[in-house]
């Protein structure tokens, strides 16, 4: 079961992650991204707006294959900055490891 | 692909112990300027930030990750953290071949020719030259950036540093960008390519630049080595992804998983290679990776200062 944590978009702005929620899912991203991976990054950005935070902690390693390229962020329509978006992510999940 | 967390454990504890991500102590990675004639006083400070002198242990350490990775002996990798850090990086240093070495001070004593045939009143002063901690920023590791950045930071504000000329895009990126933003300290940034002043009938000859993502996107300083060259006679003939569409070498990726960062290099070099023009890079991590696939990559410094 996964559960659902509305305020996880506004936990994420301390680590730089104020623009996830512009975001409409269009997928420009996951067709740019040199990875060609899975839906990345649309898929992070998409756990940020559902709240997802589990699935995020659950297998966070994922974050580290992103490039910090930047095409993402050069093509986004919404000005979601997807390529920060996730950067920010990682920062999220150092400060837990961390704590943890 | 290697555990994230246990490589940032390794790279954040050797910058906080020893200021560089290798543990190398720095007067074993920074030789480059023992042989040359550079002023220690003028009006811009010329800072490497380390990353051609890093080349050849980046070679060498990412070698043994690409042997391991996925692998029972990946998990090992956690333990390095334990290992005495400067024990550590002077054996790394003592396993990296010399003439790599060689071939990454050669970059620097290109640019600082290049500056000097501009007529650039620059100076250099090897206590001021410091890795930027990009790779900890770039990892996520945040907390361990801003502490080595401030570091970083102080040290260039004390000295009465103003004017900073970079060699490479991420070290331009840090210092132009993240420095203000993390550390309130400013500083007039420019890249060595940006204060190429001079003409020349030595040029002629095409290449093909690969523009890294932190030149082409994130600093949108693209059109300066194609100025430069321009002057220099050399012609640019372009991939489709280019400038602020440039695509990715992979180098990011080669401490986390080399298997992904050979996969994005591949395609990359293929793109390069379709022009038929030699392949020029303008960034270490670039340089390095790129030339893995065994193609012909030469710095852009190197070009230009074949003309000066």
């Amino acid at each position: 079961m996964t559960l659902v944590h509305p305020e996880f978009a506004e936990e994420l702005d301390r680590f730089g992650v104020d623009t996830a929620l512009e975001c409409f899912n269009c997928g420009t991203c996951a067709a740019i991204c040199p990875l060609i991976y899975e839906h990345f990054p649309r898929k992070m950005v998409r756990y940020i707006q559902l709240g997802a935070r589990d699935q995020i902690l659950e297998h966070p390693e994922e974050l580290w294959r992103c490039l910090h390229c930047g095409l993402c962020t050069q093509t986004c329509p919404r000005e979601a900055n997807p390529g920060e978006v996730i950067l920010g992510l990682k920062r999220f999940v150092v400060d837990h490891w961390r704590r943890n | 692909m290697y555990s994230p967390r246990d490589i940032i454990e390794v790279i954040a504890g050797n910058v906080r112990k020893t200021r560089s991500p290798f543990a190398i102590p720095r007067s074993m990675v920074n030789t480059w300027w023992k042989k040359e004639t550079l002023r220690s006083e003028g009006d811009a400070l010329l800072f490497t930030g380390l990353m051609y002198q890093f080349i050849p242990y980046i070679e060498k350490s990412t070698s043994y990750l690409e042997k391991y990775e996925d692998t029972k002996l990946a998990s090992l990798v956690r333990f390095a953290k334990y290992q005495p850090k400067r024990l550590s990086g002077i054996g790394l240093a003592l396993m990296t071949p010399g003439e790599k070495k060689k071939q990454a001070n050669e970059i620097l004593r290109n640019i600082a020719k290049v500056l000097t045939r501009s007529d650039v009143d620059f100076y250099y002063k090897p206590k001021l030259d410091f890795y930027s901690g990009i790779l900890l920023y770039d990892l996520g590791d945040q907390e361990s950036f801003v502490e080595h950045a401030k570091f970083v930071s102080g040290k260039l504000k004390r000295a009465g540093v103003k004017k900073i000329i970079t060699v490479d895009p991420h070290t331009t990126y840090a210092l132009k960008v993240l420095y203000p933003k993390y550390t309130g300290e400013s500083f007039e940034v420019k890249a060595y390519f940006e204060l190429v002043n001079f003409s020349s009938s030595n040029g002629g000859g095409q290449v093909t630049l690969h523009d890294p993502c932190f030149y082409g996107r994130y600093l949108e300083l693209s059109d300066a080595p194609r100025r430069a060259l321009e002057k220099l006679g050399v012609k640019c003939v372009e991939v489709r992804n280019s400038g602020t569409f440039t695509n990715c070498c992979g180098g990011p990726a080669e401490s986390i998983s080399p298997s992904l960062s050979k996969e994005v290099m591949e395609r990359r070099v293929e793109e390069l290679r379709t022009t038929g023009a030699p392949i020029v890079a303008m960034c270490p991590i670039c340089l390095g990776n790129l030339r893995k696939s065994g193609a012909e990559v030469e710095d852009l410094s190197a070009v230009i200062a074949r003309c000066a």
